[in-house]
């Protein structure tokens, strides 16, 4: 589809596509300086203890390091939000899980340094410690952070409506509880950063840092640095090259991120440190394992009356975006259906587990599972199709949620209309084969949080544009490409605006020496916030550029259309309009002949050779031409540089006042200027004697307002279809004692391409009346619905409720062992036999004599005297 | 996490690499592929001075055919088995399993003999050092007492190989050279069924061969496994069973399992289950049942022990009546 537009609405490369591909592009990792050493980290064997002493003599003795870093070498807290300022780079004081960060070797081999490692003496006290969030809330000492009472980081009770009432007025009731297990972004690229002092030119001492880091939020991690090594904020300078995925694991600081930096000031030498895949699993920062306690109660004609929900979420060691994430939870209950009544209630937990943070769909997605998954059984309980349920409680937008959630374009209708449309729901639901079912679910995300985490006024994205003689186009952004098409939407929005050729534009991204501040990729708000940005930019530029233009060619401004590398007069439409580009082009070679340029093509006919023309012949040569009726894009260009003098843009947005929510405590997550919807079926089969469910297809149409690249929107749809359908299915972090059981991608199992199944991506487009070009999110709200529509199909297909994701072969055959009433499967049997009471108790009881190979030398029995005894 | 230091050796004959392991016996490994050991060197798992890397010993790879039927190269790929005529022919339940393992990067890389003296898994020994460290050593590494079965003393790590159990199928000899000169024994006897101490190699021996008799040449055969994606996973439980018939009826048949024991095992009383028998649903429920109850998995793997000792169950029915129906 044109839409009119020549570059929006069109498939297109992504403008990193080649060097990622050929492998030139550079991460941070491949980054490397004269000098450099390497960093290692320290980590917390106990998931809860003391730090009692730290004695780094041994191992700085090594030959070959330079320098061993502590948490008194920067004994400063951070954390993301500002109400969580609680880790330190280095423990001081206290380790909070297994992998916490001890301390940092920095040597000059990699292999060097973890010899270091094992040199380091470090007597820890070990704390009794909390891995289920329902006991860690019991807990009344030994607290994770002193100041957090019953290890709760926050809880929120908010009430809308009157849920007393909404369910009292509801025909059917439906409660239970959904557990939704930890997951990780499990991104491709490991986390790395490498940090470098300057030399200062006055002084001759260590000046500005300079830290090339694989991060989303390059401006947090310069606010975050100068925080912790108390230096100015403009005397730091981050660098965000390629970065191999984020999905919210890279949108806050990460400690190597710190570390690296204090250990470069401490070495005096540029140092580099790369997670290793265990290590990203430790800095983990995912989506939170989440109890839900869930009541909805509905009218005969599926109108639901209202909905209760206490959600627990086991938010690990540290706060990071814990209190966003628990907001959002409740948030996000409104916006997507019209819902009069709500109550939730929130409980962000700490437990001696590496904290959660923010991954794609961030807080909603597991309430969505659960939510999704009672309007199922609701729509059973009152006779209703489940597609149909949905539409009958559609919101009519314009409108505010109860909740005040301003909501304006719209797509759901029409989403759940497509998918039902495609996947013949209405011909094969409840039709197909035994074993064989459909399921429909809906989701939504916010496009960009309306409230920035930073508490200030300042606008969320800038962008600056500069265009020399030469028809270049450099936009300078602070939003950061983390693969989702950030540099590649801000080009071609640049490029639309301007009615110039994609190539010519370039764009500079997150570097905070050179981009003007942009908060960062998360809450899918590039598109939105950014996008917003670039387009005034852009629009600023275009005025300077149409004011010289039409002094140029003797016409208003109004009469302007920029398209196609050229500046058209009266719309560009004197000719047949469909054909009003190649006239206008026919046009322009005819009067270029002119010039005796007829040798070469049209484009290359430009304001370079042009620019080179001093005034006074240009003066002459337009006085012979007169007026024309198309200028090059070029040719603009230096018309408005000899008109204004230097042509630069610059454009900024903020979410407008009325999107910002309610008044209420924890009201400002969750407003969004607009919010995506998607709607998906899922196809599956499930193996009755195995418990083994396919995936064969999955319908995800998503409202994306307009895709201004639709093959990039499809992959965002198919990409989030296949995360969710990863948490749905395989994805899971298993923990024994605060152990994690698959810090790896062999034993942590994210789907393989054999069991991906096919997805048909069907775009809608609301047209949102704030997006840029009416644009939306797309690469989160998608993957939400995922998980119910695999519950629902799996109930569709053999009856069977699952109630606790994700869905493994054991616990579909657990469920439809439970429901045939047949001989039972025992979860649990060999799962923790032993039950600790304190972390490994079992082991120091377990010694036995003599037996095996000989000791570690870092193993050596806790109580010889309990040999032998039973537990 | 770095690999450790070690001194790679290259021979390019068996002679020259049986000399090499002589002189550096109990401190240097022998890499096939090196798709496990060079993972588990960087977790620390073997920091050996020495490796010995047979991939340039040519007379070590290849399929053959002799009268006593196929002789395979230690170092033949996976995948070179998976693509041969005469295996998919002759003995279709190898060519099945072999096709199974890992992901088609693995099976380019990985070996025979690699497969068969794979080193046995457990989620709490196949961890890094710091790992191991945090959690405490166990029998396998480092340490002295067990995760899995608290309390026990023995070593319950699981072999996750997947073409041995359709080798012993098909009774197949494996052929061991050292200096001293070669051996050959049937390959079940070469596993110990200890998780630790896992098989009988000598420290200066090497696996040479792989010999499939000619008498189970045109078995049919299925091999089933359970994981829990379509690639990648090694097996948390896995059945081979080969079939020879005759006028409808088994003629001779075994089943074997892989993933739920130390040690890859062949089903007793499978094959006097099954002789002489036409199979029907009861049969293989039957044999299903023999190998469940042979079948001792623990939470050396993910998955609960339970289910996967029921899909042993499942996977052994389903792959007898698909082995009679092929």
């Amino acid at each position: 589809m044109n839409n009119g537009f020549s570059i929006i609405g069109k498939p297109t490369a992504m403008v990193d596509a080649a060097e990622k591909t050929t492998g030139a592009g550079k991460y941070t990792d491949d980054f490397s300086l004269p000098g450099m050493l390497i960093g290692k980290i320290l980590h917390s064997p106990y998931p809860h203890a003391r730090l009692k002493s730290i004695d780094t003599s041994r191992a700085e003795k090594l030959d070959g390091v330079v320098a061993v870093v502590v948490g008194k070498d920067a004994p400063k807290t951070y954390g993301i939000l500002p109400v969580g300022h609680d880790e330190y780079p280095l423990a001081l004081d206290k380790v909070r899980y297994v992998g916490d960060n001890v301390a940092c070797v920095v040597a000059v081999s990699e292999a060097i340094a973890e010899k270091a490692l094992e040199l380091i003496d470090v007597d820890y006290e070990v704390l009794p410690a909390y891995f289920d969030p329902e006991e860690s809330m019991k807990a009344e000492k030994d607290l994770i952070h002193d100041h957090k009472a019953h290890n709760i980081e926050k809880d929120y009770h908010h009430a809308f409506g009157d849920p007393e009432l909404g369910f009292a007025e509801a025909d059917q009731i439906a409660e239970a509880r959904f557990i939704a297990n930890e997951v990780t972004h499990a991104a491709m690229e490991p986390h790395s950063t490498l940090a470098s002092f300057e030399i200062d030119p006055h002084t001759g001492k260590p000046g500005r840092l300079i830290v090339w880091s694989s991060t989303q939020v390059p401006y947090y991690l310069q606010h975050k640095l100068s925080l912790v090594l108390e230096m100015p904020m403009q005397q730091i300078r981050v660098i965000k090259p390629l970065v191999g995925g984020g999905f919210g694991g890279k949108s806050e600081v990460i400690p190597l991120e710190i570390i690296a930096a204090v250990a470069a000031r401490k070495a005096k030498a540029p140092v580099k440190i790369t997670y290793t895949r265990e290590e990203v699993f430790w800095a983990h920062r995912g989506r939170p394992r989440t109890i839900i306690d869930l009541k909805t109660g509905v009218k005969a004609d599926g109108r639901i009356t209202a909905v209760k929900a206490r959600v627990v979420q086991d938010g690990g060691g540290y706060c990071s975006y814990g209190v966003v994430t628990i907001l959002y939870s409740g948030a996000l209950l409104g916006a997507l259906y019209d819902i009069p009544n709500i109550q939730y209630d929130g409980y962000r937990v700490l437990t001696n587990k590496p904290a959660c943070g923010a991954m794609r769909g961030h807080g909603t997605v597991n309430v969505r599972f659960a939510f999704e998954s009672q309007l199922d059984e609701l729509a059973a309980k009152v006779g209703m199709d489940a597609a149909e349920i949905r539409q009958r409680n559609l919101l009519k937008p314009p409108c505010i949620t109860v909740n005040g959630l301003r909501v304006q374009s719209y797509g759901l209708p029409e989403c759940i209309e497509k998918t039902v449309e495609r996947s013949g729901w209405k011909q094969r639901k409840g039709k197909l084969p035994r074993g064989r079912g459909l399921g429909i679910a809906c989701s939504h995300y916010v496009s960009g949080a309306a409230n920035s985490i930073i508490r200030s006024d300042m606008p969320h994205s800038t962008v600056n544009i500069k265009i020399d003689r030469d028809g270049g186009v450099v936009v300078y952004t602070g939003a950061s490409e983390i693969g989702q098409g950030s540099d590649t939407m801000t080009a071609q929005i640049a490029a639309e605006a301007l009615g110039c050729s994609l190539s010519r534009v370039r764009v500079i991204a997150a570097d905070t020496d050179l981009t003007p501040i942009d908060i960062g990729s998360y809450s899918s708000r590039v598109t939105f916030m950014a996008g917003n940005a670039t387009l005034r930019a852009a629009n600023e530029v275009k005025k300077l550029i149409a004011a010289a233009a039409a002094k140029k060619m003797n016409c208003a401004v109004e009469e302007l259309v920029f398209r196609d590398d050229r500046v058209l007069k009266n719309g560009g439409t004197e000719k047949n309009a469909g054909e009003g580009g190649s006239a206008a082009k026919s046009q322009a070679t005819q009067s270029q002949a002119t010039q005796a340029h007829a040798a070469q093509s049209e484009a290359s006919v430009s304001g370079r050779v042009e620019g080179q023309i001093l005034r006074g012949s240009l003066q002459q040569k337009r006085k012979d031409e007169g007026p024309k009726d198309a200028l090059t894009f070029e040719e603009a260009v230096v018309a408005a540089i000899d008109f204004h003098g230097a042509l630069t843009g610059t454009g900024s947005y903020a979410p407008p006042p009325e999107a910002r929510g309610g008044k209420h405590k924890g009201g400002g997550v969750g407003p969004s200027p607009a919010y995506s919807y998607s709607a998906q079926v899922a196809e599956v089969s499930v193996d009755e004697d195995t418990g083994e469910v396919t995936v064969h297809k999955v319908w995800a149409a998503h409202d994306c307002g307009r895709a201004l690249n639709p093959v990039s929107v499809e992959g965002q749809i198919i990409g989030s279809v296949w995360m969710g359908m990863g948490q749905a299915l395989t994805e899971e972090m298993v923990w024994k004692d605060g152990m994690l059981m698959n810090p790896g991608l062999l034993e942590y199992r994210s789907p393989s391409s054999v069991e991906s199944p096919e997805i048909e991506p069907i775009i809608v487009e609301s047209i949102d009346p704030e997006g840029p070009f009416g644009a939306k999110e797309c690469s989160e709200g998608s993957l939400a619905a995922t998980i119910p529509a695999i519950a629902n199909a799996i109930y569709d297909a053999v009856g069977v409720r699952l109630h606790e994701s994700p869905f493994t072969p054991e616990r579909v055959l657990a469920a439809l062992r439970a429901k045939k009433n047949a001989k039972s499967l025992n979860l649990t049997e060999g799962v923790d036999p032993t039950q600790p009471a304190r972390f490994r108790e079992h082991g120091g009881a377990l010694w036995f004599k003599n037996k095996g190979p000989i000791r570690h030398r870092a193993d050596q029995p806790a109580n010889s005297t309990s040999i032998g005894g039973a537990d | 996490m770095s690999l450790p230091e070690f001194k790679l050796l290259r021979p390019r004959t068996v002679t020259e690499a049986m000399e090499t392991l002589a002189g550096h016996s109990g401190n240097i490994r022998v890499l096939a592929g090196g798709t496990d050991l060079i993972p588990s060197m960087r977790q620390k798992l073997f920091e050996p001075e020495y490796v010995l890397d047979l991939r340039g010993v040519a007379e070590l790879a290849g399929i053959y055919r002799s009268e006593s039927g196929v002789i395979i190269g230690a170092l033949t790929t996976l995948r070179a088995i998976e693509k041969s005529p005469i295996l998919r022919e002759q003995y279709p339940v190898l060519t099945e399993a072999a096709a199974t393992v890992a992901s088609p990067v693995l099976r380019n890389m990985g070996t025979i003999g690699g497969n068969i003296c794979l080193d046995t898994r457990c989620l709490w020994y196949n961890q890094s050092l710091t790992w191991r460290k945090g959690c405490g050593f166990c029998i396998k590494k480092d340490g002295d007492l067990c995760h899995v079965a608290p309390g026990g003393t023995k070593c319950w790590a699981a072999f996750s190989g997947d073409t041995p159990p359709a080798l012993l199928c098909l009774g197949a000899e494996i052929e061991m050279v050292s200096p001293a000169g070669a051996r050959r024994i049937p390959l079940h006897e070469f596993y110990t069924g200890l998780g630790d101490n896992y098989r009988k190699l000598k420290s200066d021996e090497i696996v040479a061969r792989v010999f499939l008799p000619a008498c189970s040449a045109g078995y049919r055969g299925v091999y089933r496994k359970l994981r829990v994606r379509g690639s990648i996973d090694y097996p948390l439980a896995g059945v081979a069973v080969a079939i020879k018939r005759s006028n409808g009826h088994v003629a001779d048949a075994r089943v074997a399992i892989t993933a739920v024991n130390p040690a890859p095992v062949l089903v007793s009383g499978a094959t006097d289950a099954l002789n002489g028998k036409a199979i029907d649903e009861s049969i293989a429920e039957a044999v299903g049942d023999l190998a469940a109850k042979t079948a001792k998995p623990l939470t050396t793997s993910a998955l609960t022990p339970e289910y996967r000792r029921e899909m042993i169950r499942v996977f052994t029915k389903r792959a007898v009546l698909a082995a009679a129906a092929n």
